[in-house]
C-alpha cells in the first residue's frame, strides 16, 4: 500500500488546568489530556471522518494536524515529514498544501475586508503567480464555490451564513491544497444550505483530488460524506472502520449507543434508544481502564483496571475494547452490574 | 377537544421598514397526550409562534391578530397577572439553553422547592421531598447532594434535567419545548427526549409543543408535524404521512436536503436560494422563488389551506381541485 498523505503517531495534547501558579511551578497542575495518544493513517484522496461529542477531543486533533496547536507528545507525518519539528520556512509550505475551514465563517472571515481580498490574501501572502493574474483568480475561485464577482464587493456581514462558508472554502482552495481539514463545517448551517455546502465539498474533491478530514457529531453527514470513520471519545480513538462497516456492524459498545442515539428522520423505524447512562466523564478527571467502562453496558472487571488498545477485529477494522481483544493480565471477567 | 386552539395568530417584528409579521395568520390544535413538532429553518417564525402564546415577546414585537383558547380561556386576551399564573401552574416552558430559565445566583434545590410552594402551596419540607422526588424522576443522581448546588456546577444536559424537573413540578396540561436538545450532545438528546415522552405524556397526559429544526428528532418522537415557512404554516399532518407523503414542495425539499448513506455521495438534493428575510418576503406564496413547481399565479395570490385527506393541511396550488 502506498505511503499514507497524512499519519498520526501517538499524538498527544495535554492542557494545564486549573490550579494555583504554585501548583504549576511545583509540577501539581493537573492536566486535561484532550487528545491521548492517537495514531491514524489518511490515505490520498479520501475523506476520513471524525466523530464525537462534545470533549471527546476531535476538534483539538484537528488544530494539531494544521499545527495549530503544539503536540504535547507524537507524531504528524505529512508526505513522510514531520510537520512538529518543521521549522518557518517548511511550516509555509506545509501550509500551501494543507488548509482548514471551521464552523463559524463569520468568526474565521475580517469583517472589515472585502470578500475578493478575502479570497485572494492567499495568493499575496505567497506571492502566488504573477501579481496581474490574481483579479482573475480570485473570480474564478469565487465563481468555482457557486459566488459572483458582486458578492466580492461585499463585506462578510452582508453575506447570510451559507455565503460565508463558500468564502471560506474559496479561500482555502486558493493554493491548490491537497489536503482540507474540515472542523464542522456545516453545524451551524440550516439543513437546506448544508446540502448546498456538502454537494460543492464533494464536487470540488471530484475536481481536485482533495484529501478530506472532516470533524463533526453529525453522523448522517458521516454516513453520506466518509469513506472512513473514527470514533473519539475522552481523547483516544475507540473505534476505526470503512464506512459502511462502521454502520452495519459497529463493535465498540460506545459507537453502538452513538449509532443508536441518532434521530433517524423516518418514523417508521422509531428506535428503542440503547443509551449510555450518565455523562462523559471530566476529561480532566478520567475513570482508569477503559474511560468509557462506567457507562458501558458490557463492562467486566478488567475494562476499570486497563485500557485497551486499538487493535484490528477485521482488515481495516480496528476497536479498542476487551470484548474483541484478550485483556493481557487475566481470563475475562463474569459480567460486572452497574 | 383540543386542549390547545390557535387561530389566525399574526405577530410582528419593529423593522427599520415598520411592523412587519414574523408570523402570519398561524392556526394550529394540540390535544392531551400529544406532541406536535413545529419545524422550520432558521428566521421561519416557529419560535416566536410558540412565544406568542405564552405572550412571552420583547418590546420589538407585538400579536397583531388571532386567538390562543386554552380551555374556555383566550390566552392572547387575558391579563399580565392571570397570564403569570397560569403559566406557572398549567403551562411550562424549556429553552435550548437551560441556563435562560434558572437563576445563576439561587442553589437549584431552592428553585424548584420555590416553584411547587408557589404553585402547589406546600410547606418547605413537603416542597423538598417533592424536588427530590422531581429530581428521581428526570434521572439526577445523588439528588440530596445535587439540591445545594448552584446551577453552574452542572452539564448542559444535567441543567435541562433540572430546568425540566421545574417544567414538570406543577403538573402542567402543556409543555412548549424551544430546541430543547440543540445544544446538547447526541446521546444526551436521547436521554432528555425519552424523558419528555415519558414524564410529559406517557404519565401525565400532557400536551407538548415541540419547537425544533431536526426533521430526526420530530420522526422520533412527535406524534404529528407543523411545517413553518417565512412566518407561516405549510403543511400539517401526522408524523407518519408527511414523512412518506410530504405534500408542500418545502416539506419534499426539506426531506430530501437531509443527508443518508442511501444517496449517493455529492447528490443531495438542494433548495436553491434563501430562505427571505422578515422586509423581503415575496407576494404570494412566499416559496414560490424557490420552488421547482412554480406557476404565475403562485406569484401574487396566497395559496389556499386545503385538506386533501382527514388530519392533513396543505397551503399550495398543487392540492387545489384545479391543481
Amino acid at each position: 500500500m502506498a505511503e499514507p498523505l497524512l499519519r498520526l503517531d501517538r499524538l498527544a495534547k495535554h492542557f494545564p488546568v486549573g490550579g494555583s501558579w504554585i501548583d504549576a511551578l511545583t509540577g501539581k497542575r493537573s492536566h486535561v489530556k484532550a487528545v491521548d495518544g492517537v495514531s491514524l493513517d489518511v490515505r490520498q484522496g479520501e475523506t476520513l471522518a471524525i466523530v464525537g461529542e462534545s470533549g471527546s477531543g476531535k476538534s483539538t486533533l484537528g488544530r494539531l494536524v494544521m499545527r495549530l496547536l503544539t503536540p504535547s507528545g507524537g507524531q504528524v507525518l505529512y508526505k513522510g515529514r514531520n510537520v512538529v519539528a518543521m521549522n518557518r520556512a517548511e511550516l509555509r509550505q506545509f501550509r500551501r498544501q494543507a488548509q482548514i475551514i471551521f464552523q463559524d465563517p463569520f468568526s474565521s472571515l475580517n469583517p472589515r475586508m472585502r470578500i475578493a481580498d478575502i479570497v485572494r490574501e492567499p495568493l499575496d501572502v505567497y506571492q502566488d503567480g504573477a501579481r496581474a493574474d490574481r483579479p482573475g483568480r480570485t473570480e474564478a475561485l469565487l465563481e468555482r464555490v457557486g459566488l459572483t464577482a458582486a458578492h466580492g464587493r461585499a463585506y462578510p456581514s452582508e453575506l447570510s451564513g451559507g455565503q460565508r462558508q463558500r468564502v471560506g472554502i474559496a479561500a482555502a482552495l486558493a493554493l491548490s491544497p491537497e489536503l482540507i481539514v474540515a472542523d464542522e463545517p456545516t453545524s451551524a448551517l440550516d439543513v437546506s444550505v448544508q446540502a448546498q455546502t456538502l454537494n460543492l465539498l464533494a464536487d470540488l474533491q471530484a475536481s481536485y483530488h482533495l484529501t478530506f478530514v472532516f470533524i463533526t457529531h453529525d453522523l448522517g453527514i458521516v454516513h453520506h460524506f466518509a469513506d472512513r470513520v473514527a470514533v473519539m471519545y475522552l481523547g483516544r480513538i475507540v473505534e476505526e472502520a470503512p464506512t459502511e462497516t462502521l454502520f452495519r456492524e459497529p463493535k465498540h459498545p460506545y459507537t453502538r449507543s452513538l449509532l443508536s442515539a441518532i434521530p433517524q428522520p423516518d418514523p417508521t423505524k422509531r428506535v428503542d434508544w440503547q443509551l449510555p447512562e450518565g455523562e462523559p466523564p471530566s476529561p480532566v478527571d478520567p475513570p482508569a481502564g477503559c474511560s468509557f467502562h462506567p457507562r458501558c453496558p458490557h463492562a467486566m472487571d478488567v475494562c476499570a483496571r486497563q485500557a485497551p488498545t486499538l487493535a484490528p477485529v477485521e482488515p481495516g477494522h480496528r476497536a479498542a475494547c476487551f470484548l474483541h481483544q484478550p485483556a493481557a493480565d487475566s481470563a475475562p471477567q463474569t459480567g460486572m452490574q452497574s | 377537544m383540543s386542549l390547545l386552539d390557535v387561530r389566525g395568530l399574526t405577530t410582528e417584528f419593529r423593522t427599520e421598514q415598520g411592523w412587519r409579521p414574523a408570523v402570519s395568520d398561524v392556526s394550529f390544535t394540540l390535544d392531551p397526550g400529544e406532541i406536535l413538532g413545529l419545524v422550520g429553518e432558521s428566521g421561519c417564525g416557529k419560535s416566536t409562534a410558540a412565544y406568542s402564546v405564552m405572550k412571552l415577546l420583547g418590546a420589538n414585537a407585538r400579536i397583531a391578530a388571532g386567538e390562543a383558547w386554552l380551555g374556555g380561556e383566550n390566552l392572547l386576551a387575558m391579563d399580565d397577572n392571570a397570564l403569570r399564573k397560569l403559566r406557572g401552574d398549567r403551562l411550562s416552558m424549556i429553552f435550548q439553553d437551560p441556563a435562560t430559565a434558572l437563576d445563576p445566583a439561587i442553589t437549584v434545590g431552592e428553585q424548584v422547592m420555590e416553584t411547587v410552594r408557589e404553585h402547589l402551596g406546600l410547606d418547605r419540607r413537603a416542597a423538598r421531598a417533592r424536588a427530590l422526588e422531581l429530581f428521581r424522576q428526570v434521572g439526577i443522581s445523588d439528588p440530596e447532594r445535587r439540591l445545594s448546588a448552584y446551577p453552574h456546577q452542572f452539564s448542559g444536559g444535567m441543567a435541562q434535567r433540572i430546568a425540566l424537573a421545574i417544567a414538570i413540578s406543577c403538573n402542567p396540561e402543556m409543555l412548549i419545548a424551544d430546541e430543547p436538545t440543540t445544544a446538547l450532545d447526541v446521546t444526551i438528546q436521547a436521554q432528555i427526549l425519552r424523558l419528555i415522552k415519558t414524564l410529559l405524556v406517557t404519565e401525565r397526559r400532557s400536551a407538548v409543543l415541540l419547537i425544533t429544526h431536526d426533521l430526526g428528532v420530530v420522526a422520533q418522537i412527535c406524534d404529528r408535524v407543523a411545517v413553518m415557512y417565512a412566518g407561516r404554516i405549510v403543511e400539517v399532518g401526522d408524523v407518519r404521512s408527511v414523512f412518506a407523503d410530504p405534500l408542500h414542495p418545502y416539506t419534499r425539499a426539506l426531506l430530501d436536503a437531509l443527508p443518508t448513506h442511501e444517496v449517493a455521495r455529492g447528490a443531495l438534493a438542494t433548495i436553491e436560494g434563501r430562505v427571505p428575510g422578515l422586509t423581503d418576503r415575496p407576494s404570494g406564496c412566499s416559496f414560490h422563488p424557490r420552488c421547482p413547481h412554480a406557476r404565475p399565479v403562485c406569484a401574487t395570490e396566497l395559496p389556499p389551506r386545503v385538506r386533501p385527506s382527514p388530519g392533513r393541511e396543505v397551503s399550495c396550488v398543487l392540492h387545489t381541485a384545479d391543481g
